[in-house]
């Protein structure tokens, strides 16, 4: 694959913009606060990783998740020196809650809504005069579902550039219903540790600019080798370490590169006991021993779980770390579970690291598994 | 590389079937049993859009000689893939618990609504209950997301991401889907094809229904049929978006049209399968030439337009 990313855009509860994004990461702040919007009488969980622009104590406001998109776009438009016009340009969004928040809003609080503000056309249209607009609603493993799309399209050869972004902003159904599952509700995500509870929730929004790579022309900021997808077709709601597996070789495959090539693994860690297990089982049976090579990290820790939106920010967040040698750590891990044994998870401060080539995870509701390797010059 | 059909299914009022959707009448007015199609268990906790779904899968995977008796993948489960498009299927969930949780609290919800809340319910239900381990794609892209989604199932074949695709368009009628569209008929159905490059077929030796043309995306009609020039300068049959003024006297006059909306009701996400597989019956009943599909509206986020052939399907 000859794929270039040539510009990226990042919002999340810890920064506005890349930088600040991956600065926050690298310094270990988390984005965890108590809940601020939702009447927190109704919940038993008391914390999430929200965005934090609303009026304390005031009302919500709809139509949340197309803002944050739409400025994770323009971030990357501009970081790839390209314009607002992009109307010959295909944009994919993957998102595994859609404005399904101001649904909510409409239905509760009447707020104005209609069909078309469910997906992101209109607003895209209105914003960038987009026409080839595809919503792509993948749950967690939206983002980098979307990326393979993309990036099929421009192998393809139909387009030359393609924008991909991620979004989701918190909807109290999926925040209420989480909550629901677990015993006991978690205040914090804590990736492959022992006490772990389970996922909280956090927004965020993600969006890079791919372009046909031009080995003349020297725009790149990463080239994105591979993405491979697949389906568990295992259980609605358990993940299978199999189904993994095979998202991950053929990753691998189409990257062409194997296990021993790769250097930064940005783990999916959402904290809940069987995603972290199954993750570690499936990385384990792919690398085999070369498992104990890379460094990984998780940083739901630190922006909660963000989605349809995980995906592309770890692949962001990937990217920045092999361009500036610095892998952010993994907060609040202090018992590794047993099926990650071995693994260089970077816990404490950020790490200096040189590597050339990422593994970036993200697995979702259903069994969906996606999996991206990306690469920088040496 | 030519994408072509090679089985469809279709679920929809009356029990009328792809022969009832092709004729342009509802037979009866009883709403649709997905469940009678779907033996065993599991469907209990299914919301009615994933029962709708998977009905209408089961029915065009059958078709397409991808199932055994006992309902097995007969192909390598990795060859398969899924693509579904719907708009609305999980709304009524969404604002059934949040309202829960407004007056009774988080305790009074269902955990078995947590699946359904997901907006990808219905593609991963149909990837599990018949094995299919390929890519798995929920598109939710308003009402040109059926057309849509044939596209994004012949890319994923020509991508060689899978060999197979069954593509669903489903929408479930509710008073929460009737509200939010303004509309007080909206489908409650689900139409299913099977999609492969045509090699494959003809390797495996399967009868060819349709052939996908070409697909373009653009502001308004007018935009559409002056990219699809090519291909159906005359088109034998249209198949009109349901959008009001959808189709103008004076746009291709002598072209006969068809609105499967005003015969089925609004049907959002699932219109463009919902053509697809009327084209597939209309081609079966010995219909021929090129048949124009378009979803969207001139003042909507965009217009959709494909092609389907029987001359590309052998």
């Amino acid at each position: 694959m000859t794929t270039a990313i040539t510009g990226m855009g990042a919002v999340a509860s810890i920064g506005g913009n890349v930088d600040e994004f991956f600065a926050a990461l690298c310094a270990g702040r988390t984005g965890n606060a108590p809940l601020r919007v939702f009447d927190t009488e109704r919940y038993r969980s008391r914390n999430a990783y929200e965005i934090d622009d609303r009026p304390a104590g005031g009302p919500d406001t709809a139509m949340r998740t197309t803002t944050y998109l739409i400025t994770a776009i323009e971030q990357a438009l501009r970081a790839a020196g390209m314009s607002d016009d992009l109307s010959g340009v295909p944009v994919l969004v993957g998102t595994g809650l859609r404005e399904l928040r101001s649904l909510e809003l409409w239905h509760r609080d009447r707020a104005a809504f209609g069909p078309d503000d469910l997906h992101f056309g209109a607003a895209l249209r209105a914003k960038f005069g987009a026409l080839t607009t595809h919503t792509f609603s993948n749950a967690c493993a939206a983002s980098l579902y979307a990326l393979a799309m993309g990036a099929d399209l421009i192998e393809q050869r139909s387009s030359d550039v393609v924008v991909v972004a991620g979004v989701d902003m918190i909807s109290e159904s999926m925040f209420g219903l989480v909550e629901r599952i677990h015993p006991k509700a978690p205040d914090v995500v804590r990736p492959f540790d022992r006490n772990r509870l389970g996922a909280v929730m956090g927004e965020g929004a993600a969006a890079v600019v791919l372009r046909r790579a031009d080995p003349a022309a020297d725009e790149a900021t990463a080239l994105l080798r591979g993405v491979g997808v697949n389906c568990d077709a295992y259980h609605v709601t358990a993940p299978s370490p199999a189904g993994m597996a095979t998202a991950m070789r053929d990753a691998h495959r189409r990257a062409g590169v194997t296990p021993a090539d790769v250097g930064l693994v940005m783990l999916h860690g959402t904290g809940t006991m069987l995603n972290d297990e199954a993750e570690a089982t499936a990385l384990a049976d792919v690398f085999g021993p070369a498992a104990r090579d890379p460094l990984m990290t998780a940083t739901k820790c630190m922006t909660g779980h963000t989605s349809g939106a995980s995906g592309l920010l770890g692949l962001i967040t990937a990217v920045r770390a092999l361009r500036d040698g610095v892998v952010p750590p993994t907060i609040g891990l202090d018992d590794l579970v047993d099926e990650a044994e071995g693994f260089r998870i970077v816990t404490g401060e950020q790490a200096t690291h040189r590597a050339r080539r990422a593994q970036v995870n993200a697995f979702g509701f259903g069994g969906i598994n996606a999996v991206a390797i990306v690469e920088v010059d040496e | 590389m030519n994408t072509v059909a090679t089985g469809v299914g279709a679920v929809l009022a009356g029990d009328a079937g792809l022969a009832g959707l092709a004729g342009g009448t509802v037979p009866s007015p009883e709403p649709a049993n997905p469940a009678a199609q779907l033996p065993g268990r599991g469907l209990r906790y299914k919301d009615r859009a994933t029962q709708l779904g998977l009905a209408a899968a089961r029915a065009a995977l059958a078709d397409a000689g991808l199932l055994g008796d006992a309902d097995e993948l007969l192909v390598p489960p990795g060859e398969a893939g899924v693509v579904v498009s719907s708009n609305l299927g999980n709304a009524d969930t969404v604002c059934r618990v949040v309202e829960t949780i407004a007056t009774e609290g988080t305790r009074a919800t269902s955990p078995m609504d947590l699946p359904n809340a997901s907006s990808n319910v219905i593609a991963s239900s149909i990837a599990i209950r018949f094995g299919l381990a390929g890519p798995n794609v929920m598109l939710c892209n308003g009402e040109t997301s059926g057309l849509d989604a044939l596209f994004w199932a012949q890319s994923l074949l020509v991508s060689g991401r899978c060999k197979y695709v069954v593509t669903v368009g489903v929408e479930p009628d509710n008073p929460v889907v009737r509200r939010l569209t303004g509309r007080d008929r909206v489908l409650d159905g689900a139409a299913a094809v099977v999609l492969e490059l045509a090699g494959t077929a003809e390797g495996r030796g399967v009868r060819t229904r349709l052939g996908l043309g070409p697909y373009r995306r653009t502001a308004d009609l007018s935009g559409c049929l002056t990219g699809l020039a090519g291909a159906a300068e005359v088109p034998a049959r249209w198949y009109t978006s349901d959008a009001a003024g959808a189709a103008p006297a004076d746009v291709l006059p002598a072209v006969p049209r068809v609105d499967l909306a005003a015969v089925w009701g609004a049907a959002s996400g699932a219109l463009g399968v919902l053509q697809c597989a009327a084209a597939i019956g209309w081609f079966d009943g010995g219909g021929s030439g090129p048949v124009l599909a378009v979803n969207g509206a001139d003042d909507g986020p965009a217009t959709a337009a494909m092609v389907f052939d029987r001359s590309s399907a052998r």
